[in-house]
Formats: C-alpha cells, structure tokens, sequence
C-alpha cells in the first residue's frame, strides 16, 4: 500500500530559483534563507520518497484566461520547465508517475472531487522552486512529482476548508492504491506578500507565524479562515497559503513537528518552510 | 466532514473593496481585463516581443483593447492597468519585455522609489497597520 508519510510546506519565490541557478545561494542576502533549508536536504535524502505530490499555482506560464481549472492534477509522462520570458530554468525535466496521478485522479472524482486532468504541460518556478529548496541541484530529481495546480489567481478561489477536504480526499486515494510507495505531500507558495497596487510590500511576520502554529495543532481550526482574513492581513498574494492547506489535510488530526523555518524578506516576500509528520494512523480509517 | 452554510457571493466580494491600495483578480476584472491580459500572455514569443518593442501602437492595435487600456499599456501604468482588469501574474510578461525585475516593476505601483522600496523590504516590508481595512481603519 502507498502512503503519506510527510508533508512539507514552503515559499516558491522566484528569485530563489535564480540564486540557486547563479550560485548565490550561500551570500549575505540569500545565506540565512537557504540555511532554514539544510536540515530539510539532509532529511529528504535519508527519506527518500517514492513521488512527491506537489500541490502549486502556475503564474501565467502553462495557463493563459483561456482556461482557469480550479483543481487540475498531472497524469503526464514528463513536465519540462517553462520559460517565463526570461528563458526556462535550467533544471532537470520533472518526470511524473502517471499510474498514481491517474489513480488519484479517478479516486477523487468518484470522491465528489471534479478535477481537470493535464496530460501535457510546462512546470513553471511554482513548482520547480520548492525541487531546488529541498534536493539542491541533483543530475535528475530524485523521486517522481504528481503536479496539483490550484487557481489562486482569479476569484473566488477555492475555500481553505475545500483545499483541506481535498487533501483528506487525496490521502483516501493514496492508501487505497497497491504499489508499496512512500509518498510525500507538498504544499507551496506564500507567505504573506503583495505584488500590485500601493499597498504591495506588505508582509505581516505575526500572523504568518500564527498561521504556522495552527498547522501544528492537532485540530482543523485553519481550514476556516476566510479568504478576506488572508487578503486583508497577508497581502493579496499570500492567498497561496490556501493550497499549504491541501498538505496539511492529507496528514490527518494530529501531526508532529520536524522542521519550521520563516524568514523576512526575500524579494517582496515572506519565506514561510515547515515539515510535518502525521501523529494519527487512524485518521482515515476513522472517517 | 465539517459543512459550512454558503457564502453569498455578493457580500464576499463586497468585503474585496475595503481594503486600501488593493484590487482583488474578481471575475469581474478578469473579464474587462481579458484583452489586456491576453496580449500581455503573447509577449511570451521572442517574435511577439520583437514585434511589439519595434512598433508598440501598431501591435496593440491588433488587440481588443480599449484606447485607454492602450495609453496605459504604452505608459506602463500598471495601477491604471489594474484597475481595468490587468492582473500582475500577466503584466509580468511585459515587464520581462521591458528587461525590468518583478520587484522594481511592483515598486513603480507604490509611493516609493525602486531603491526606497528595497530599503522598506529589507526593513520587514509595509506594516499590516491600518492598511487592512478602509472603512474600519485599522
Ligand atoms: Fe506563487
């Protein structure tokens, strides 16, 4: 049987994927961001997971207004990095496992959870940020990546509490499929941050760590925090913080802390890291 | 499964126009902005980008767009584009055609100068104080 054995939530700024790609992780600037990280690397590489479901937005890159998908979950064979209109990042391709995604695709539209299905698409710095976060700069990714693009972007967005049953939903699907898998669960983007209008720059240290410590309570209270709570006290991008919420979902009531890290600023933004471990075996069973 | 009562959709979108210097993407914007975002989307082909940098009028004309839409575009005037729909995620486009960085981009939509703005980010960034609702003030 798969299972979910950690979820891991970050910040996917893409400036931190320039310093990594120019080398400028370790400076003055980026050196105490990057640092917040270290402990993560060494851990993933004793946990070496099978495939990582790793929950993004995509920022114009792959989806144009043509076409907004709410929830969309990658079933393709491979995903290579998008160019953002500064030239794709030089990173390896991300190759997918297209058996589990299908898998989880249809467990969670018979679950009541009508995702869009992408078969083919560029992975733009929304995903592929966290990968250098957390495995540096490998030859090829060391696992396999289910992409999960929530829309952040126009609104409504989807509600924290739905972003949480969806992640309950996707832990259904993972445990029910054969193969002896360990399976990782990412939530990206945030924290709090505002790229437009006169009020961008603003970040809010205080509530992001309250926002941290209510995804290591043993209880769902942060699934239903309002859009507007996020909007008004995190800027209008730190609304991302929502899709930290199909992680946390996935792990059940009660989780343990391995690893938190927040730091101010990173370009126009809060970097917001922490790792958990689900605390409840029975969590699914109970349902 | 918790279930909560549905939101109406009017309220929750009215609470959107209380908070000071912010344009919330609504369905509304998205749909004025279309055009905008759109051809801000094209400017992901290097032929498109050469195109638009040789003549910029004439390769907007060949847009849906509003002239007002098309003189704030030509200014760069991204508050004004925000407020006919833009959204920053596709203005980006135009920002990488201009060779700028996403932060001195943002920064031309504040009160501050790129290098001020730096500084008020290295700083711990703008205070949530008073800038989280209009009519409440706090
Ligand atoms: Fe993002």
């Amino acid at each position: 049987m798969a299972r979910i054995t950690a979820g891991v939530a970050s910040s996917h700024v893409p400036l931190l994927g320039v310093a990594v790609d120019q080398g400028k992780d370790r400076d003055d600037y980026f050196g105490p961001i990057f640092a917040g990280y270290d402990w993560t690397r060494e851990w993933e590489k004793q946990e070496k997971p099978d495939v990582v479901i790793l929950v993004y937005n995509d920022h114009a890159s792959a989806f144009d207004m043509t076409i907004v998908p709410t929830f969309a979950i990658g079933c393709g064979e491979r995903y290579k990095s998008a160019d953002e209109g500064w030239g794709p990042r030089p990173v390896p391709d991300v190759i997918g496992d297209p058996d589990l995604a299908w898998h989880i695709a249809q467990s969670l539209i018979l679950d009541e959870f009508d995702m869009t299905i992408i078969n083919e698409m560029d992975v733009d710095h929304g995903l592929t940020v966290p990968l250098s976060m957390m495995f540096g700069q490998p030859e090829a990714w060391p696992c396999k990546v289910v992409p999960l693009a929530v829309n952040v972007v126009t609104y409504p967005v989807p509600s924290g509490n739905r972003c949480w049953a969806l992640g309950e939903a996707i832990r259904r699907a993972v445990e029910s499929y054969p193969e002896d898998l360990n399976v990782q669960i990412w939530g990206t983007g945030g924290m709090s941050h505002q790229l437009q209008g006169p009020r961008a720059g603003l970040l809010n240290r205080e509530w992001d760590n309250k926002f941290l410590d209510m995804l290591e309570a043993d209880n769902d209270e942060v699934r239903h925090i309002p859009h507007i709570e996020y909007l008004r006290e995190t800027g209008s991008e730190g609304i991302e913080m929502v899709m930290w919420l199909i992680m946390r979902g996935a792990l059940g009531k009660k989780v343990n802390t391995l690893h938190r890290h927040y730091h101010i600023p990173c370009s126009n933004t809060a970097i917001g890291h922490i790792v958990l471990e689900p605390a409840d075996e029975q969590a699914v069973a109970a349902e | 499964m918790s279930k909560k009562p549905t939101q109406n959709i009017h309220e929750y979108l009215a609470e959107f126009e209380d908070i000071p210097g912010t344009r919330v993407y609504t369905a509304a914007r998205a749909r004025k902005g279309y055009h905008i975002n759109q051809f801000a989307m094209s400017l992901m082909k290097a032929e498109n980008r050469e195109r638009f940098k040789a003549d910029e009028k004439a390769y907007l004309d060949e847009w849906d767009i509003s002239d007002e839409g098309k003189e704030a575009l030509l200014a760069r005037d991204y508050n004004r584009l925000l407020d006919l729909g833009g959204n920053v995620y596709f203005l980006a486009k135009l920002f990488s055609t201009d060779g700028l960085s996403f932060a001195e981009a943002v920064s031309t939509m504040t009160e501050y100068t790129f290098p001020e703005y730096r500084e008020m980010m290295l700083n711990g960034g703008r205070s949530p104080e008073g800038n989280r609702s209009i009519k409440g003030g706090y």
